[in-house]
């Protein structure tokens, strides 16, 4: 590194962080120069967003000094990093969308007029002006929730503008875009970095990094991989930084006894009326077989929980296609059938769609099959304990016993429950929706353990992780989607790294 | 990494909240027997325990239903004016099938008021029906489906009982007299309407821990979208859950309409939902779902009607204008008293800040006024005075540490 202190606008040097359980960044410097335009890349969990936080004020570090232009600061909330010129673009939009778009682009630092009222005049005059830069149609005054999702980003964009920033952050701006959206975000970028704006840009779209970008940096695992320019690089040579680590020991060796056909699902197309792609899901077929493990790769909104859960009888009921079970045409309008019919769904965030916080743990795993621990239709507790000591020993759950609180289990612990909870009701087909999400490295293993074994059992289970090395650890076949559409299918054989990842970001 | 202590704490009989809440009760009746000028809880013990029994079964009853409703994640905000719809549904019924009867005063017969009490029921039954198809189908929320009720209940109350008198009876009137036999029984033994609040409570109990449908009620209000996804149909549990509710308010309106000897759909049991609320929260009950036992809203029903027992017998005169008072002071210290830990550990502040500074007089104003007017002026002034002081040394001593904490 050449340049002088002076010329950088960031200088982030050994930065640490750590959240319970977890090392999320380790020793990460990242230098960019004033007026500099710095693609980040990486795998999700790679620590992009959380670097990114610290930079702009949501965290803390753990280790590390944080420099802008040249000085040394500590953020302490979002407010200290946009006084000091730095403005982030979540990639969760963060606007009141029953305010209009003037209001949301002065949140918080509302204009008045001398008698110290609201003056929308003004704020409304600014925001015209900026959204003019910006190629932005969109009235001020038009109700925030009414604008599609570009030009609710743009919006962001609005705001970061009026705070006169200097460092602007974009994690992953065109994940929910159009392609004429993205082109058009594209020219707005060019023309803020041509006025000497220093952008940082997370993105996963090859195309996009080597158009923009002048220097691209590579995280993974929380830690730094390379910073190189451009120029001196190629899309292939990335991405192998991004995935570049040692595949996971253990190799699942089944005999390859594939059973029946359990589900069939044809040109399966899911609407999304809303939105200008207009569907979520668009012709997607699979076949599962007894015994067999079907991976389901994709980037966050490329449709794989939309699948799992619309197989599972739990999403929107306006699907077309075909889903035949055992040969017998189905459509599940409630996961109650589903259920009943033999299939089992794991959820994805746990917290929030699996984990009943307020029940033990033997409550949570019997709930699914609770009629089993009846005696002349009361719950008989003997029977209850009964019930779960099967799944909870089969599974390996470590608990102080039955009816200890769910909450004070780990992450691991938990989802074992849940996947016992599903076990208890006997199903055919287990769908695993990123089953080891924020659970550690040991728990992990034993999990991969415990799917491997059900499946040689005579299971079909789909499953999908945002965690490409677990689906060719575990899959016998990977099928990827693609902003809902499914752009490939590989056996075990064939999968690699480099072709799943060039199949998921639609290239 | 060390695996977290999360032994259940041992439960003897009731948990440790609910122990507190019978200490609480025991306090207050001790405190009322010595304060009390009468002595009456000495003399005519008997009396006041009638009295206590009769109005905590009351409450108790439709308490029960609320508990169901709150633990499965709603809100019924309609119970008061159930209560009135019900002893209006059963006046009417009567009056319509032996109007002679009911304008001279005279029995009517049992299966005339059976029939009066199962309509009265089934029309519990429709309401929570409604409730249950507003908040699935429609989709609106708890509170606002049943504030419509609340208000529309009511009124639709008056209107059946007008239309009905002005059918049936020379005059129309906005209240029916009850004078049969059975209801005056009802109204003179007060083991009955006990009795019912005690089976009930026994079968809500059961139903609740021993049940699977109890189960599904707790497992939707802690995690709805996860009990949907355990394959729970969900809308089926609240369908239960809300004419559970209304029912209980029906039953508890027809032991109204006893004691009073009248259906008076204008203010019968107006504003009771609050108390039957309040007896679920002090008792334990959480109003995000999830939580909540027979046990403590029983408690916590016998609680409210104890205090409010202590202060009529305190005051004297013109008690019942205390009583909203009395409760909301309740709710809110028992509530408070429950998170204590929660405060501690969390080192949350009280009175920080500006907010906290307006807060101080606030309060000292209010305790002053309460004690002036329920003593004397210079009591209230003194005691007010005192709050004052106490409040600002509170103040004081929690910003000892300096700068509170930015919230996260």
């Amino acid at each position: 590194m050449t340049a002088g202190t002076s010329d950088l606008a960031i200088a982030m040097r050994g930065i640490g962080k750590r959240f319970p359980g977890v090392v999320a960044l380790a020793d990460v410097t990242l230098e960019v120069g004033r007026g500099e335009l710095r693609a980040i890349c990486g795998e999700n969990g790679a620590g992009k967003s959380t670097l990114m936080k610290i930079l702009s004020g949501v965290y803390q570090p753990d280790d590390g000094t944080l420099e802008v232009d040249g000085a040394a600061v500590a953020f302490t909330g979002t407010r200290d990093a946009e006084r000091a010129g730095i403005a982030i673009i979540h990639q969760e939009l963060a606007l009141v969308e029953d305010l209009s778009v003037a209001a949301n682009v002065f949140l918080g630092r509302e204009r008045r007029t001398a008698a110290g009222l609201i003056d929308d005049r003004t704020m409304e005059a600014e925001c015209r002006r900026l959204l003019a830069l910006l190629e932005c149609q969109v009235d001020p005054q038009a109700r925030t929730g009414s604008l599609r999702v570009g030009d609710q980003q743009l919006v962001e964009i609005a705001k970061a503008l009026s705070l006169d920033a200097r460092i602007l952050v974009m994690d992953e701006p065109t994940s929910a875009l159009t392609e004429t959206e993205s082109a058009r975000l594209e020219r707005i970028i060019a023309r803020l970095r041509d006025r000497g704006t220093t952008i940082l840009y997370i993105s996963h779209k090859m195309d996009e990094v080597f158009r923009l970008a002048d220097r691209i940096t590579v995280l993974r695992d929380g830690r730094h991989v390379q910073t190189v320019d451009r120029s001196a690089t190629t899309p292939a040579a990335v991405t192998g930084w991004m995935v570049g680590r040692e595949i996971a020991g253990h190799e699942f060796h089944r005999a390859a006894a594939r059973g029946p056909r359990l589900l069939e699902i044809r040109d399966l197309t899911l609407p999304w009326p809303a939105h200008p792609r207009g569907y979520r899901l668009a012709n997607v077929s699979l076949d599962l077989h007894a015994g067999e493990i079907l991976g389901i790769a994709g980037l966050m909104g490329a449709g794989r929980t939309e699948l799992l859960e619309t197989i599972f009888g739990a999403g929107e009921p306006t699907w077309t296609g075909s889903m035949r079970l055992r040969d017998a045409a189905v459509r599940f309008t409630h996961p109650a059938e589903a259920c009943a019919a033999g299939i089992a769904m794991v959820t994805e965030d746990r917290k929030r769609l699996g984990l009943f916080p307020d029940l033990d743990v033997a409550a949570n795993v019997s709930l699914c099959s609770l009629r089993e621990a009846t005696r002349g239709g009361l719950l008989d507790r003997g029977r209850e304990e009964a019930l779960v000591a099967g799944p909870i020993r089969d599974t390996g759950v470590k608990t102080p016993g039955p009816h200890a609180a769910i909450t004070g289990l780990s992450g691991g612990n938990q989802q074992k429950c849940i996947i016992g909870r599903w076990l208890l009701t006997k199903p055919a087909i287990l769908l695993l929706d990123d089953p080891t999400r924020g659970i550690d490295v040991g728990a992990k293993a034993e999990l991969y353990q415990l799917i491997d074994r059900l499946c040689r059992e005579g299971l079909g289970v789909i499953l999908t992780s945002s965690e490409l090395p677990e689906l060719l650890t575990l899959a016998d076949r990977i099928i990827v989607l693609a902003e809902g559409r499914l752009t490939a299918e590989f056996s075990r054989a064939e999968a690699t790294e480099q072709k799943i990842v060039h199949a998921a970001t639609g290239g | 990494m060390p695996e977290p202590s999360a032994q259940p704490k041992a439960t003897v009989l009731l948990r440790s909240g609910e122990w507190a809440l019978l200490a609480a009760i025991l306090i207050a009746v001790v405190l009322t027997a010595l304060v009390d000028a009468n002595h009456s809880y000495w003399f005519r013990p008997l009396e006041s325990l009638r009295d206590i029994a009769r109005n905590t079964a009351l409450l108790g009853i439709f308490a029960l239903g609320a508990t169901v409703v709150i633990i499965a994640g709603g809100i019924d905000l309609s119970a008061g004016s159930m209560i009135a719809l019900s002893g209006t549904v059963a006046a009417a019924t009567m009056v319509a099938l032996a109007p002679a009867a009911m304008l001279g005063f005279k029995p009517v017969g049992p299966t005339i008021v059976a029939v009066a009490c199962l309509a009265s029921l089934l029309v519990g039954f429709l309401v929570g029906t409604l409730h249950a198809w507003l908040i699935t189908a429609v989709r609106l929320p708890p509170f606002i489906a049943t504030l419509a009720t609340l208000v529309g209940l009511r009124s639709f109350a008056r209107a059946l009982c007008e239309s009905t008198t002005a059918a049936f009876t020379p005059t129309k009137s906005a209240m029916i007299n009850v004078s049969d036999p059975l209801f005056k029984a009802v109204r003179d033994n007060v083991w009955i309407p006990v009795a019912v609040f005690g089976l009930l409570a026994f079968a809500t109990w059961l139903i609740l821990t021993r049940t699977v449908l109890g189960r599904h009620v707790h497992a939707l209000g802690g995690n709805e979208q996860a009990a949907r996804l355990a394959g729970i149909r969900t809308d089926n549990v609240k369908w239960f859950a809300y004419c559970f509710g209304a029912m209980t308010a029906a039953l508890a309106g027809l032991f109204y309409v006893a004691n009073e000897s009248v259906a008076a759909p204008v203010n019968q049991g107006r504003g009771h939902e609050l108390n039957a609320i309040a007896a679920a929260v002090v008792g334990g009950c959480s109003l995000t779902g999830g939580v909540g036992t027979v046990p403590g809203t029983v408690l916590g029903a016998i609680f409210l009607r104890v205090v409010i027992d202590a202060v009529s017998k305190i005051i004297k005169t013109g008690a019942d204008v205390y009583e909203g008072l009395i409760v909301g002071i309740v709710v809110v210290i028992a509530v408070t008293f429950s998170q204590v830990g929660q405060l501690a550990k969390g080192g949350r502040r009280l009175l920080s800040g500006p907010l906290g500074l307006c807060a101080i007089p606030t309060l000292a104003l209010l305790c002053g006024a309460v004690v002036a007017m329920t003593a004397t002026g210079a009591a209230g002034l003194a005691s007010g005075l005192a709050a004052l002081v106490f409040l600002a040394v509170v103040r004081a001593w929690e910003s000892r540490g300096g700068r509170a904490p930015r919230p996260s």
